[in-house]
């Protein structure tokens, strides 16, 4: 036989340590830890979340009067902010956040473990517009969600030493059930159907979900509008659950993220695009293609998703959730992100505790 | 123009030649009117505009896509690496004189040629975590492709199998050897050298295959595209620049399977072997180097 | 299993759906790829180039970048789709181009001499076409073009990416609604592989009706 190129024992012999080589190479990089444990699928989405089976009961529709709490009013959008998180500011805000006192820690088993482990394991999006975005640089999600994953590691190890792994509304519980991930900061709208699952500290903040119009539309200026016109959301939102419920005549388009919404609407797919507030006032801002109209017609409260087992869990996060409200930060954290966009201090943080589930 | 074409086709000529001189000139124009329209079009809704465009000369940007370039192509080559062996084996059982050998082979291969990707890949993703088989991201979409393309190839292996005469096969027998002898010695051996072509291409088909890591949200090239365009806004473009990138990696492994074929059938043994008849349809023929069907599927 | 059986409306509309936009799309990558496969081999020199252009892109892009150019990319060049025709258009240019290498492949395993018997009683071009080559070529045609289509069928799974409530998005919402996601998509599969397998069977009946034994 020609011992050619394409000899067979070659060729043999070259597959084998081809393989070897990198297997070797594969699990070496599949170990590290951005982004290596499990689940998520193609709707990754940062804003809202859909709630299982039933429809969150929570949902007030008044126009103008939403709970304890609420941002109010939409902000007017007269370059209040460019939207940019500044990161210095940023970063300033999460370094001065409290650090727990170790005697807190050694007393609460769930924070004890999470600071032998030495990081904190967090599910979350990497594409959330404000509130949990990659920065490119870094490899780090900045974003108001994102900072206050980053205090709760603060406060348990003494650094903001995270690991996130990208989540959707179909491994969000799952996730947090088998514990692959310790807490879930995803905008995650506390529902009592999902508390039975998992539990939910919090809300640490009240949103609701505004439309968002092509800039020259004049027809559509509140949720009633949107009956029997198409409109866009992001798939497995509160909103869209909110929108069946609320006008069911409307004819739904969801997209995985916001970009693609954002562009549906420009490019005249869509007639509207509803999704939390916060986010389409920073969509907003810049692109003249749009604007935002009326009022939120729903009452979103974000909760962290954390493990049911153990009840001292909940405890902790409460507890530090407490803190950060009274000394500041949460307010500073707000400022720095939300804040960028919506004009005006922060507001009063909801109460603990005060919707059902959390 | 292949050899049948170029019989039928006469020398042009004069008023033929005339002919397609104005026809060539009128479909200049029209491409070019064309493009030119798409091009302003694209314009006048400022996706043109600099800003836009400029992310893309920022190092971090740049980074950024390279990682998941990376990561696509390691996707890549660990699932060609192991699918490979791995279609040889079933390959192989189909060949096999033993009748569930063969029942297991021709199942396996029917059933995942015959199943979306994607379809399996939110299997892995949503459906087996919570009965427990929770592995990694990279292994989450690299499974499902090795189990598609693994089928695949079988089919491949076999067809080159196939292809070659069947005098082949019988002087091995009548020399002595055992089947399975025959087969690592006489038969693989040449039928490698019939498949390389095939097997590039088949690559250049898993390549496309890993932009379903989107599915599995590992950061390869797709889904880092989508990333940055909740980072930077400007969809479009990258959407654009990722297509080029692919089409050229694509084309170019679709080049080395030609200039592969084109070797290996210089250096090969001559027609000894062969059945009569035409260039055209020789049992070799049917080996084809070039993708036949998307996925690749041959030779059912 | 109860889920499939529970929910088989909505499957069935999905099933619906798969099979529309890939029976679509196959019309029109056979309507498109005869007309690249004509570009390709006219003397025309433009036209050369365009057919080449054309099938090396359209074999060459992943399908799932090509559904998102199709549905973000060509509005901003002033053409609209709505995402149901939008996965139909992008399918079926995505098909063509190996309908398109199918065809040729297929004039290409047609003997040399055919053609050359064909001219020398006197037939033209076209002549020689319609009743000497395309009825050789379409015999051989059979077996390629039937994995384009079972490619195409399969493709049409990434429909569900896009938005598309195909049998593969509904296979997503009742995993996410209910426990016992792997029956459903151990189902959804077996609905696949069962429509390839009747396809493969109906492409190799057709073959042996349209064989000459010699």
């Amino acid at each position: 036989m020609k011992a050619g190129p394409f000899d067979p024992r070659r060729v043999g012999l070259g597959l084998i340590m081809g393989i070897a080589a990198l297997l070797l190479v594969a699990c070496g990089s599949s170990a590290s830890p951005a982004a290596s444990s499990s689940a998520s699928s193609a709707a990754s989405s940062a804003a809202s979340s859909l709630a299982a089976t039933n429809a969150p009961s929570s949902t007030g529709t008044a126009s103008s009067g939403p709970a304890a709490g609420a941002p109010g009013s939409v902000a007017q959008i007269t370059g209040s902010g460019s939207g940019e998180i500044d990161k210095a500011t940023y970063d300033g805000v999460i370094a001065a956040a409290p650090k727990a006192d170790d005697a807190m820690i050694e007393a609460n088993p769930w924070a004890k473990a999470i600071k032998e482990r030495g990081v904190l394991r967090t599910g979350g999006s990497e594409t959330g517009q404000l509130f949990s975005l990659l920065d490119l640089e870094t490899g780090k999600v900045v974003g108001f969600d994102a900072g206050l994953s980053q205090m709760l590691a603060q406060y348990i190890l003494g650094e903001p030493n995270t690991e996130l792994t990208v989540t959707t509304v179909d491994t969000r519980e799952t996730l947090i059930q088998n514990g692959s991930v310790d807490g879930v900061f995803a905008t995650y709208s506390i529902t009592p159907a999902r508390a039975e699952k998992i539990a939910f500290a919090g809300p640490y903040l009240i949103s609701g979900a505004a439309i968002m119009v092509r800039a020259d539309n004049t027809d559509i200026t509140s949720v009633d509008d949107l009956a029997g016109k198409t409109v866009t959301t992001q798939t497995n939102s509160t909103s869209l659950t909110a929108l069946q419920d609320q006008v069911p005549t409307a004819t739904l388009q969801p997209y995985t993220n916001d970009a693609e919404c954002v562009a549906a609407l420009t490019q005249g797919r869509v007639d509207a695009y509803v999704i939390d507030q916060s986010i389409l006032i920073s969509d907003a801002i810049g692109n003249d293609a749009v604007k935002v109209v009326g009022e939120p017609f729903t009452v979103d409260p974000y909760g962290i998703g954390v493990t049911k087992d153990d009840p001292s869990a909940k405890e902790f996060v409460n507890a530090w959730l407490k803190t950060i409200e009274d000394d500041g930060s949460w307010a500073d954290l707000w400022k720095a992100t939300i804040g960028t966009v919506v004009e005006g201090d922060a507001p009063a943080p909801p109460v603990i505790g005060s919707v059902p589930g959390s | 123009m292949s050899s049948t074409t170029r019989v039928l086709f006469d020398e042009p000529g004069p008023r033929a030649r005339r002919q397609i001189q104005v026809a060539t000139a009128v479909s200049l124009l029209a491409i070019a009117g064309v493009i030119y329209l798409a091009v302003a079009r694209f314009a006048d809704s400022g996706q043109l505009a600099a800003a836009k465009w400029s992310i893309f000369t920022t190092p971090l940007v740049r980074t950024f896509l390279w990682e998941g370039f990376v990561n696509t192509m390691k996707l890549t080559v660990v699932s060609g690496l192991i699918a490979l062996p791995l279609g040889i084996l079933f390959a192989l059982l189909r060949l096999a004189h033993n009748k569930i050998a063969r029942w297991l082979g021709t199942a396996y291969v029917e059933v995942f040629r015959s199943v979306p990707l994607l379809l399996l890949v939110l299997m892995f993703v949503l459906a087996l975590p919570p009965l427990g088989v929770n592995l990694p991201i990279f292994w989450k979409i690299c499974v499902p492709i090795v189990m598609c393309n693994a089928a695949i190839l079988a089919e491949i292996f076999r067809a080159g199998v196939n292809a070659l005469p069947k005098g082949q096969l019988e002087a091995s027998l009548a020399i002595g050897l055992t089947y399975w002898q025959a087969m690592r010695l006489v038969i693989f051996p040449q039928s490698i050298r019939l498949i390389v072509p095939a097997l590039v291409t088949q690559l250049v088909s898993l390549l496309k295959d890993s932009t379903l890591g989107y599915a599995a949200s590992f950061p390869e090239l797709l889904r880092t595209a989508n990333v940055l365009t909740a980072r930077t806004h400007t969809l479009i473009q990258v959407y654009i620049v990722i297509s080029l990138i692919y089409v050229i990696i694509n084309l170019l492994l679709s080049y080395l399977a030609r200039v592969l074929e084109r070797r290996l059938n210089r250096t090969r043994v001559s027609s000894a072997g062969r059945e009569g008849g035409a260039i055209e349809d020789t049992p070799v023929g049917g080996v084809l180097p070039m993708e036949t069907a998307p996925g690749g599927a041959i030779m059912r | 299993m109860e889920i499939v059986l529970s929910n088989w409306s909505p499957l069935l509309d999905g099933l619906w759906i798969t099979l529309s936009i890939a029976v679509l799309a196959f019309v029109g990558a056979m309507v498109i790829g005869t007309v690249v496969a004509v570009m390709r081999i006219s003397p025309v020199a433009p036209l050369r180039a365009v057919g080449l252009v054309y099938v090396e892109f359209f074999r060459n892009i992943p399908l799932l970048c090509l559904l998102f150019l199709v549905v973000f990319g060509l509005p901003d060049i002033g053409v609209l789709f709505n995402l149901y025709n939008s996965a139909v258009i992008g399918m079926a240019m995505f098909s063509a181009a190996f309908v398109c290498e199918s065809i040729r492949t297929g004039i290409n395993t047609v003997q040399v001499g055919q053609a050359e018997a064909a001219r020398s009683i006197g037939l033209t071009f076209s002549q020689s076409m319609r009743f000497v080559i395309l009825p050789q070529a379409l015999r051989s045609m059979v077996q390629p073009l039937v994995n384009v289509w079972i490619g195409t069928l399969i493709g049409s799974s990434l429909a569900s990416v896009i938005g598309i409530q195909d049998v593969t998005a509904v296979g997503q919402n009742l995993n996410n609604r209910y426990a016992g996601g792997l029956a459903v998509f151990a189902s959804i599969a077996a609905i696949y592989v069962v429509i390839a397998l009747l396809s493969g069977g109906v492409g190799g009946w057709i073959e042996r009706r349209v064989t000459v034994l010699r």
